[in-house]
C-alpha cells in the first residue's frame, strides 16, 4: 500500500526533511519513499540517496557508437576495390570528425534515454502520483499494512497534513 | 540594479508566464501572417528554382558558393546563440541565466532547422538528398565520409539531436503544469510531451544529472560543428581560406552573433509579451557585457587573419585581400568593421550608454557585420582564385535574395508558433531561483 502525505506553506521543506529522516529512522528503505514537488528540492545524501549512473551510461554509449561507426565506417571503405595509387583506402585523419561526431551521439541518445530510464518515466503500471498543486510538497510510503501506522506518525510528526493510503494493502 | 524580479509568489510568477500562451491578440496575428506570408514567398523561389533548375540562381563559374553557402554559414552561427550559451551558463552555475535559457535553446534549434536546409537547396537536384545517408547504391559505392560534406552532415545532425533534447529536457515539468490547466488540443499534447512527469524526487534528480551531462556534451558538440563548418573552408588550398585560425575565428564569430540574435530575440519578447519584470536590465546588461567582449574577440582574430596574409603578401592571396579591403568588396569589409566593431563598442563600452535599447542597436548591427562576414569569407575567395583567367564575379539573383530573407521569416514564424505553445522561461527553474538565488 501507499502512503500520502502532505506539506504545505512556510517551511514545508524543513517538515519534509524532518518526515524523511524520522521515515528511515523507523526503518523504511530509499527506494520505498518518493517526494513529489512542483521544483526540485535538495535533499541532503545521508537523508534520501538516488544514485545516478547516468555519466557511466553516457560513456558506454559514447564508446559503442565509437565502435559502431569505426567498423561501419572501416566497411564502407573496403567494400568497394578501390584503386587509390597506394593512398590508403581507410584513413584515421580524415575520418576523424565523423567518428567524433557519432561518439557525441551516443553520449546524447545515452544520456536521454538514461534519463527516461532514472526517473522511470514511460513506464507502464508505475504506482499512482499524488496531484501536487504549486507550493505543495508531498511525500509516498510504500509500505506493509503493519508499517503504515510507524509511516503516518513519522509524518504525522513531522506535521503533514491530508494523510491518505493508497494501491492495495500488501 | 535589481537581479530579482518583485513578484510576490510562485502563483504570481506562473500567470505572468503562462499568459502569453493564452489566446492571440490580432497584433499577433497579423505579424504571423505576414512573416508567413514572406517564408511562404521563399517557398515558391526554391521551387522556381527546382523547376527550373539550379541555373536560376546567381550562382556559376567560378563562384559556385554563393548566398546559400553564406546562409548556411551565418545560420549555423546563429544556433550557437541557445546552447553553447546556455551550457556555460548553466555548468558555471550563473543565477541570472535561468529567464534566459529557453529563449535561447529555442534560437538553436530554430536557427538549426534552417541553416541545415541549405546545403539542400543548395544541391540544386534536392530530391537526391537521401543520397548523403550511407547506405549501399546501385553501384555498391558508399558516400564518401573523408568529404566535408559528410563532417557537416554528420555534425549538424548531431547538434541538431543534442539541442532538441537539450531544450526538450528542461521543458518536461512544465509541460507537465501545463498539461493539468490546458484543455482540448492543447492538453493532448502537452500531457504526451510532458512523457507522464509527475514531479518526483527521482525525476528532479535524473533531470538535473541529464541537464549537467547534456550541458557538457552540447558544449563540446557545438565547438566541433562551427569548426567542422570552418573547415569546409580551411581544408581547400584556396587563397584566404587555407588557414589553420579558421576553426576558432568560425566558433568566436558564432558565439558573437549568436548573443546578438538572443538579445534582439530577448528584447522583442520582453515587449510584447510584457515580461519587464523577468527579463531586466541586469539580464540586457550582463549578455552586453558578453557582447562587446565578444566584439573584441572578433577584432583580434580578424586582425590577426588579415594582418598575416598582408604580411606575407603571397600574390595570391594578395589578391583576395586587395579585393576584400579596397577593391570591388572593400565597401562591405568596412561596413563589416563599423557594424561588429565600431558600433558595439561604443554603444556598449560607453556604461552610461549602455541599456536596452542600445544593447538591441547593437545587436541588430552584429547580424548584420556578420552575415556580410560570412559573405567576405565566402565569395571573394571564388572569385579572385589561383588562375587570373578564371577570375568572376557574383550577382545574386531574386531567388536567392528571396530565399535568404525568407529564412528570416521562418525564424519568426516559428519563434512565434513556440512562444504561442510553450512558456518562453521555463518556470520551475525560475521559483527555484526567486526562492533560493540572487
Amino acid at each position: 500500500m501507499y502512503l500520502n502525505g502532505e506539506f504545505r506553506f512556510g517551511d514545508a521543506r524543513e517538515r519534509v526533511l524532518r518526515a524523511l529522516q524520522e521515515l528511515r529512522e523507523r526503518g523504511f528503505a530509499a527506494r520505498d519513499v518518493d517526494v513529489f514537488s512542483n521544483e526540485p528540492l535538495e535533499i541532503p545524501r545521508d537523508v534520501l540517496e538516488r544514485r545516478s549512473h547516468m555519466s557511466f551510461a553516457a560513456v558506454t554509449g559514447a564508446v559503442l557508437f565509437c565502435v559502431l561507426i569505426i567498423g561501419f565506417v572501416s566497411f564502407t571503405q573496403y567494400s568497394y576495390p578501390l584503386i587509390t595509387g597506394g593512398m590508403p583506402l581507410f584513413s584515421f585523419w580524415a575520418t576523424g570528425v565523423v567518428f567524433y561526431e557519432i561518439t557525441m551521439l551516443g553520449a546524447i541518445l545515452t544520456t536521454f534515454c538514461w534519463f527516461l530510464k532514472e526517473a522511470g518515466l514511460l513506464r507502464r503500471g508505475r504506482p499512482p502520483a499524488p496531484d501536487v498543486e504549486p507550493g505543495m510538497i508531498c511525500i509516498r510510503v510504500r509500505c506493509r499494512i503493519e508499517q503504515s501506522v510507524a509511516a503516518q506518525k513519522s509524518l504525522e510528526a513531522a506535521g503533514a497534513t491530508n494523510i491518505q493510503s493508497s494501491g492495495d494493502a500488501r | 540594479m535589481a537581479t530579482l524580479p518583485a513578484i510576490s509568489s510562485d502563483e504570481g510568477i506562473r500567470r505572468d508566464l503562462w499568459r502569453p500562451l493564452a489566446g492571440a491578440s490580432s497584433r499577433y496575428l497579423i505579424v504571423l501572417c505576414v512573416l508567413s506570408a514572406v517564408a511562404l514567398w521563399g517557398l515558391v523561389a526554391w521551387g522556381y528554382q527546382l523547376y527550373r533548375g539550379i541555373g536560376v540562381a546567381g550562382i556559376r563559374r567560378p563562384v559556385f558558393w554563393g548566398f546559400y553557402l553564406v546562409d548556411f554559414v551565418f545560420w549555423i552561427g546563429i544556433s550557437h546563440a541557445g546552447t553553447l550559451i546556455s551550457a556555460i551558463l548553466r555548468l558555471t552555475d550563473a543565477g541570472w541565466r535561468k529567464p534566459v535559457t529557453r529563449a535561447a535553446e529555442a534560437i538553436t534549434v530554430f536557427a538549426l532547422m534552417i541553416g541545415g536546409l541549405f546545403p539542400i537547396i543548395h544541391l540544386g537536384r534536392a530530391w537526391l538528398f537521401f543520397w548523403l545517408f550511407p547506405y549501399p547504391n546501385s553501384r555498391l559505392l558508399w558516400p564518401n565520409v573523408r568529404s566535408p560534406l559528410m563532417w557537416d552532415v554528420t555534425a549538424i545532425s548531431t547538434y541538431l539531436t543534442g539541442s532538441t533534447i537539450y531544450l526538450f529536457l528542461p521543458l518536461i515539468p512544465d509541460v507537465a503544469q501545463l498539461a493539468k490547466r490546458a484543455t482540448g488540443w492543447r492538453r493532448r499534447m502537452y500531457r504526451m510531451l510532458s512523457l507522464g512527469w509527475t514531479g518526483s524526487d527521482r525525476e528532479w534528480n535524473a533531470l538535473e544529472s541529464a541537464m549537467k551531462l547534456m550541458a557538457g556534451i552540447i558544449l563540446a558538440v557545438a565547438v566541433s560543428v562551427h569548426t567542422v563548418v570552418a573547415w569546409d573552408f580551411s581544408m581547400a588550398v584556396a587563397p584566404m581560406w587555407h588557414s589553420s585560425i579558421f576553426g576558432p575565428y568560425f566558433v568566436v564569430g558564432a558565439i558573437f552573433s549568436g548573443i546578438a540574435a538572443l538579445l534582439i530575440v530577448m528584447a522583442l519578447i520582453r515587449k510584447t509579451m510584457h515580461l519587464e519584470e523577468y527579463l531586466t536590465p541586469h539580464h540586457f546588461n550582463n549578455l552586453a557585457k558578453l557582447l562587446l567582449l565578444m566584439s573584441l574577440l572578433w577584432l583580434y582574430f580578424t586582425v590577426a587573419e588579415n594582418l598575416t596574409a598582408w604580411y606575407g603578401n603571397e600574390p595570391k592571396e594578395m589578391n583576395v585581400f586587395g579585393a576584400r579591403i579596397r577593391g570591388n568588396f572593400g565597401p562591405y569589409f568596412w561596413v563589416m568593421v563599423l557594424c561588429n566593431f565600431v558600433v558595439p563598442f561604443v554603444l556598449l563600452g560607453i556604461r552610461k550608454l549602455r541599456n536596452i535599447l542600445t544593447a538591441t542597436i547593437a545587436s541588430i548591427t552584429v547580424l548584420i557585420g556578420m552575415w556580410l562576414e560570412r559573405f567576405l569569407i565566402v565569395v571573394p575567395t571564388l572569385s579572385y582564385g589561383r588562375l587570373a583567367a578564371t577570375w568572376g564575379r557574383y550577382t545574386p539573383t531574386w531567388v536567392e535574395i528571396s530565399i535568404t530573407v525568407a529564412t528570416f521569416a521562418s525564424m519568426g514564424v516559428l519563434y512565434l508558433v513556440f512562444a504561442k505553445l510553450f512558456p518562453i522561461i521555463a518556470i520551475w527553474e525560475f521559483e527555484t531561483q526567486s526562492e533560493h538565488e540572487d
